[in-house]
């Protein structure tokens, strides 16, 4: 499973206050597959995000169950912080901000 | 952290509920009559003890862990807090209720040691955490009023059952319901709302000058009322008071219109636009105050207009606000508990799933008119306007602890 295969998939997990993913969020900084071995390295819209285990943990679930996958590590970092730059045109849209 | 927030929230709604239903039992009575008898005095304190204080209690809880990324000092402590406060309150209610001075007196320690354990809690939670900003400010300052605020109501039960003070009572009454109501609620209700507006209106970049400058204004309010009224000072010194809050409004004001400039999602929820709205009202309510308290001083010393701003700033403000927060505390608290653990793991609903936001506006605007009119109704001194209008608002508020009681049963 590639990177790009695993930024898909991670599409699946939601914010929930949100109802946008967090790919499209721009959560997802980095994704790394060292022969199963997948590292991600996110952040969340704000520091003290009450979902910060929910969504963590959730892109650690899904991955976890995926064949070829043998690792998962979720790293929350704080730097860069998030920006409302970094979302998709679609969760602009869906959050109703364009 | 779900049962111990839930508990607070549950018991918080519960009493809500219970609030409403006597209310519209008695057709609205209590409000007709002098808010300084036991039937005021039993309403006043379901709403204010058995309801808002539970629900900030569980509040505090739930969001204060999320705030500074840390467990609370100690949850056992916690639970303990909320058997004795749970206790202390129902007692105080019976005592109330059955015109039992030294059941009020008993219980009223009971409550305040409730509180105490409290305020422990959350300031080792704090002191653990030293993470200081406008949010931990003005929560620490919060907990540290309610601590006053049970003090002084226990030294007002005590002087019930033993008479020890007699030439107190005043000075005491007016500082205890200054501190509850501006100190413990209106700085945990500022506090939370630095967290909670960025966070529903997505707004990014809000400095938090203005937040400071609310806090220290509101302070200065809170301990410059209470000095006030403590040392029996003459009116002007109340105004000075009510002029500093006014400001601190202002402040907060100007802060929420910050925050909703850097939104980058359209609508922040039914129920924060409510908390917003009752802010801005709030603004004009504490205008209206200050100057009446400049133009008309014996008209604004009037138990009618004292009764009015009651009701304008505890319904108008503290609890729309309150109400309003509910519509996203309970889902979250629900969701969290349900549904976190599947993320990941398939289908689950979002939390706009759990509850419906179109209902919350209709029945928070219910709300929100009905007060007005109840408000209306005592400016008037019409009983009919208060029986129906006050029933109106018992019935919506039941409709709204209803709905959102149903969100733990999807």
């Amino acid at each position: 499973m590639d990177t790009a295969e695993i930024r898909e998939l991670l599409k699946q997990v939601y914010d929930p206050e949100l109802g946008v993913n967090i790919v499209d969020l721009g959560l997802v900084y980095e994704i790394h597959n060292d022969d199963g071995d997948v590292c991600i390295r996110m952040t969340l819209t704000t520091p003290g995000c009450p979902m910060h285990d929910t969504i963590a943990g959730g892109a650690e679930r899904l991955l976890q169950n995926q064949p070829g996958i043998r690792s998962v590590k979720v790293d929350v970092v704080w730097d860069p912080p998030w920006s409302p730059d970094k979302m998709s045109e679609e969760a602009k849209e869906r959050l109703g901000f364009r | 952290m779900f049962r111990l927030p839930f508990l607070f929230i549950a018991t918080g709604l519960a009493c809500f509920a219970l609030l409403d239903v006597t209310t519209l039992a008695q057709a609205a009575g209590w409000i007709v009559h002098p808010p300084r008898s036991p039937a005021g005095w039993f309403h006043v304190h379901l709403l204010v003890l058995g309801w808002a204080t539970m629900i900030a209690m569980g509040a505090v809880y739930q969001l204060l862990h999320v705030v500074l990324q840390k467990e609370v000092f100690s949850r056992t402590l916690g639970y303990v807090n909320y058997a004795v406060f749970t206790v202390g309150t129902a007692g105080l209610l019976a005592g109330f209720a059955a015109v039992q001075t030294r059941w009020i007196a008993a219980f009223a320690i009971l409550a305040w040691i409730g509180i105490v354990l409290f305020a422990i809690n959350i300031a080792l939670t704090l002191i653990r955490a030293a993470q200081w900003n406008p949010i931990t400010f003005s929560t620490a300052s919060a907990v540290f009023y309610l601590f006053l605020t049970g003090l002084i109501g226990l030294a007002m039960g005590l002087n019930f059952a033993f008479h020890w003070w007699p030439t107190w009572h005043e000075r005491l009454f007016y500082t205890h319901i200054w501190l509850g109501t501006l100190g413990w609620f209106g700085l945990l209700i500022t506090g939370f709302s630095y967290k909670m507006l960025p966070m529903f209106y997505l707004a990014h970049g809000v400095s938090n000058r203005t937040a400071y400058v609310v806090t220290i204004l509101w302070n200065a309010a809170v301990l410059a009322g209470a000095a006030a009224f403590l040392t029996a000072a003459p009116f002007p010194a109340v105004g000075a008071a009510v002029g500093l809050f006014t400001l601190a409004v202002y402040s907060y004001n100007l802060h929420t219109t910050q925050i909703r400039k850097a939104h980058h999602k359209k609508s922040p929820g039914a129920g924060v636009l409510a908390a917003v709205y009752s802010t801005r009202a709030l603004a004009v309510t504490s205008t209206i105050a200050f100057a009446a308290i400049l133009f008309a001083p014996a008209r604004a010393a009037d138990e009618r207009a004292v009764v009015i701003f009651a009701w304008a700033y505890l319904w108008g403000w503290v609890a729309l606000t309150i109400l309003g927060y509910l519509s996203k505390i309970v889902p979250f608290l629900w969701w969290t508990h349900k549904y976190g653990p599947r993320v990941g793991k398939g289908t689950i609903p979002t939390m706009a799933d759990l509850l419906e936001d179109r209902y919350v506006a209709y029945v928070l605007t219910a709300v929100a008119a009905s007060l007005l009119l109840l408000i209306i109704g005592l400016g008037l001194g019409s009983d009919v306007w208060i029986i129906w209008s006050g029933a109106a608002l018992s019935l919506f508020s039941l409709a709204y602890v209803c709905l959102i009681a149903r969100v733990f049963t999807r």
